[in-house]
């Protein structure tokens, strides 16, 4: 436990000493400052049928979407690449600490520093709560529907970035494999067979965060997400594993 | 303590290193020598656990590198070729880090780090951020983080590559120390450091191991000869008939002016008999001087096919005298 502790720190270091964990923070309020106010804006309007704000912001709206999927491969393409281009990759799978505990450690960090990426959002809960009763229940599940869709796209980049030396090409191919895991919700509308419908509607990811965001907690969808979580996480390890052999 | 057998490493076709089988018993300073890309890095690298071997087994401490990866890790302090460190990290952060990563308990990492920083001479930049350090001194701080759990085997690829001649002096002086107390596997193509630190040597080449032996060992036995200059006053078609009929010359080569190059097997030394042999036929001695290979004539002999051929020149001039 200790070990992984000390992986997990110095992960954080490395984000904290970076210029790029700024850029992401400033980017990643400004977008979600600009979604907040155009939410609101929007439902001020009296044209506008009645909806809950938050419900919106969770997965509402197609910029909760783009900008993750853009800012996912940008926190994780660096934690394994750079490892491995720089060696000292070589010096931390010959200490005492298993390759599953590298890649668990490394994880860990990349999901500590995406939550820290939405804490100030809860000003925006304030800010809600102070002008209007807000029901607490659907913001936890939101959080934890944001948690749970982080954890599993972290794995993706995690996997991706053990697979080659160049960040650039680890965040590439994130974004790739992201992609095709957001998209594939997104086709249920196209095919007529009832099972691939059902099995696509249940991999639509959209359609998770609006249930969380409307306090739904669907067991179905923590499996699928901490499923692929464990699973891309699995891969990264059999990946560092496998390197030996090269 | 480190018992390699059979090890291979096949990449795509080419046996990297091929079956290399050697013992380092507890306490023993082993130098491993070879040109570049002959196979040392890839073999320290299995030893480690940070390479798979296609064939063979590697024991640490009697624990097997395939089964207890782990145990054979922690009992080994490992230096890469190329020292990388994270440039984020203060020198005393990443030595506490890798304390951590090693498991000393909490309540000894800053002993352990105060003290691997004295041994390594990196107490003055125990601040600074180690992407800015000197190569000498990101050298001295990969050593540091080496050795912080005191592991009873060290394994250091080419730990002087790139020092200027100050610092690799401490180096090696700390590494003579360390062998003391430690079973050290030292890789390099430098060979007075060799001659200076290893009481073993292993010489490889092109996977294979060609020599294994202490120094003086390779000298005498396996280089197979001395050799012992003679200056001569004397008729020098007899006087070649002469020193080649003396037991132990292997070859003679007249240089002329009366000067004669004589190989001796073994490395023994002749110069008692050529002495002698002069006394005897009244011939006016000049010079005779007996010299052992260098280390360095060793290793070319050992590992340069060219130099393979010239070995069998001489042998040709005895035919011809």
């Amino acid at each position: 436990m200790r070990k992984l502790l000390a992986l997990v720190n110095r992960e954080l270091l490395a984000y904290f000493s970076s210029p790029l964990a700024y850029v992401v923070l400033t980017a990643f309020l400004f977008v979600n400052g600009y979604v907040f106010y155009l939410i609101v804006a929007f439902l001020n309007d009296p044209r506008t049928p009645g909806m809950a704000p938050l419900k919106l912001i969770f997965g509402g709206t197609i910029f909760f979407w783009l900008y993750l999927l853009f800012v996912v491969p940008v926190i994780t393409m660096r934690l394994l690449a750079e490892e491995r281009r720089t060696g000292t990759l070589e010096v931390l799978l010959t200490s005492p600490v298993s390759e599953g505990q590298v890649v668990a450690g490394k994880l860990l960090a990349a999901f500590v520093f995406y939550v820290f990426l939405w804490v100030p959002t809860l000003a925006y809960v304030a800010i809600l709560a102070s002008k209007a009763g807000i029901d607490y229940g659907p913001v936890a599940s939101g959080y934890l529907g944001i948690a749970l869709l982080g954890a599993m796209f972290l794995s993706v980049g995690l996997f991706t970035s053990s697979l080659v030396r160049n960040q650039i090409v680890a965040a590439i191919l994130a974004f790739a494999i992201l992609i095709v895991l957001f998209s594939l919700g997104l086709v249920e509308n196209l095919v007529t067979s009832a099972g691939v419908k059902g099995a696509l509607g249940y991999m639509n990811l959209w359609n998770h965060m609006d249930d969380f965001g409307r306090g739904i907690v669907d067991t179905r969808h923590l499996v699928y997400n901490l499923s692929l979580t464990a699973f891309f996480g699995f891969l990264a390890t059999r990946t560092l594993e496998a390197s030996k052999g090269r | 303590m480190i018992e390699v057998e059979g090890l291979t490493k096949r990449f795509v076709d080419k046996d990297v290193v091929a079956n290399v089988s050697f013992f380092v018993p507890e306490g023993e300073v082993l130098g491993f020598l070879g040109p570049n890309g002959a196979g040392k890095t890839t073999t320290m690298r299995m030893i480690t656990g940070f390479l798979s071997a296609t064939a063979g087994k590697v024991r640490v401490a009697g624990l097997d590198v395939d089964r207890d990866p782990l145990g054979v890790r922690a009992r080994i302090g490992y230096l890469p070729e190329n020292v990388a460190l994270y440039p984020e990290m203060r020198v005393e952060e990443y030595l506490r880090f890798r304390a951590a990563v090693e498991g000393i308990p909490r309540g000894e990492v800053k002993a352990r780090v105060d003290e691997a920083c004295d041994r390594c001479m990196v107490g003055d930049v125990r601040r600074q951020l180690a992407g800015t350090l000197s190569k000498g001194y990101r050298q001295r701080v990969g050593l540091a983080g080496a050795l912080i759990h005191k592991p009873p085997v060290l394994i250091l690829d080419e730990p002087t590559v790139g020092l200027d001649p100050r610092q690799i002096v401490k180096i090696r002086e700390l590494i003579t120390e360390l062998g003391r107390e430690h079973t050290v596997i030292l890789s390099t193509h430098i060979l007075p450091e060799v001659e200076q630190i290893c009481r073993r040597v292993l010489i490889i080449d092109n996977g294979t191991i060609v020599a294994d032996g202490t120094p003086e060992q390779l000298r005498t036995g396996l280089a197979g000869t001395a050799e012992v200059k003679v200056e001569l006053e004397g008729p020098p078609a007899e006087a070649l008939v002469g020193l080649s009929a003396l037991p132990g010359a292997k070859t003679v080569r007249d240089a002329g002016n009366g000067r004669f190059e004589i190989s001796v097997e073994g490395g023994a030394d002749i110069r008692r008999e050529v002495f002698s042999l002069a006394v005897q036929k009244g011939w006016m001695l000049l010079e005779l001087s007996s010299s052992m290979p260098s280390l360095e004539t060793i290793f070319l002999r050992l590992t340069t096919t060219d130099v393979k051929a010239e070995q069998e020149a001489p042998a040709e001039e005895v035919a011809n005298a």
